[in-house]
């Protein structure tokens, strides 16, 4: 799996390529969220448009991502998941606990107003 | 010591193995989803298909080889009439498929863990899941998925 980052305004996009299934993957991505919060970034969005699919380990490694985004006053949400991704996040429900944007400017633009996304 | 494998005729079986690397596991999608291109299968039950034996490989390679890629995990496919049949078989230790099975992961207190949601993903999405565990020998998971008539067909 890949990982770039990219900052719009006061939201960092976590853009992630290929599966997201364990491994490795979990450091990696635990520590790019890490890191963009103690940059003082507190809206925070993953890519998955470009993640084919995702197994019960990568849906652990997003769980916790939430989770450390959170303790540290931080918000993840998600956008452009794939219609295969999508059925998974139907079953575990994690479509309750994710929100979920189709296109990238509505997943930026949802951040307005958000006091616990607040940067710095 | 192995488990037994289940009697699945030769002109109707594949039978793939590979070593417990996680990386692997997109061989084994591309495999299945040839497969289920192969029956027919439509779009959302290849999906659900396909994320089924990841979650049973996933398990395999992590949980009961403990990613040792000496241990080979197996998969047998059996391409019926009207369903797939998949066996995914480690030599693993085992485990208490009831405690395993304890906490809904959907519930309030599961679906903030980062565990646990990978058998709960393959009974959701099959037909059919049933786990063979033998402690200290191996588990054989053996999962079913039946293909749906087209819509407009002739039960329409």
């Amino acid at each position: 799996m890949k990982i770039k980052q990219e900052a719009i305004g006061d939201v960092y996009v976590v853009r992630l390529s290929g599966q997201l299934m364990g491994g490795p993957d979990a450091d990696s991505v635990r520590e790019t969220i890490l890191s963009i919060l103690n940059q003082g970034y507190k809206k925070i969005v993953i890519d998955l448009k470009d993640v084919s699919w995702v197994n019960s380990t990568g849906l652990g490694i997003l769980m916790s991502a939430h989770i450390t985004a959170t303790q540290n006053g931080g918000i993840v949400k998600l956008m452009r998941i794939s219609r295969r991704i999508d059925s998974i996040f139907m079953v575990t429900r994690l479509n309750t606990v994710f929100q979920v944007f189709d296109k990238e400017e509505d997943a930026i633009a949802s951040f307005e107003g958000d006091v616990t996304g607040q940067k710095n | 010591m192995t488990l037994p494998q289940c009697d699945f005729p030769a002109d109707r079986s594949i039978v793939f193995q590979m070593p417990s690397r996680l990386e692997l596991l997109v061989v084994v999608d591309q495999l299945v989803q040839a497969i289920c291109h192969d029956m027919d299968f439509d779009r959302d039950d290849t999906d659900a298909i396909a994320n089924s034996v990841i979650e049973a490989a996933t398990n395999a390679v992590q949980h009961a080889h403990g990613h040792d890629v000496m241990r080979p995990v197996v998969f047998r496919f059996l391409l019926g009439d009207d369903e797939l049949q998949i066996e995914v078989t480690d030599t693993g230790p085992g485990f208490d498929l009831e405690e395993v099975s304890a906490l809904d992961p959907t519930g309030p207190e599961g679906i903030l863990k980062s565990r646990g949601r990978g058998i709960f993903i393959m009974k959701a999405m099959m037909d059919r899941v049933d786990f063979d565990i033998q402690m200290g020998t191996g588990t054989r998971v053996c999962m079913a998925k039946s293909r749906r008539p087209a819509e407009g067909g002739d039960g329409a």
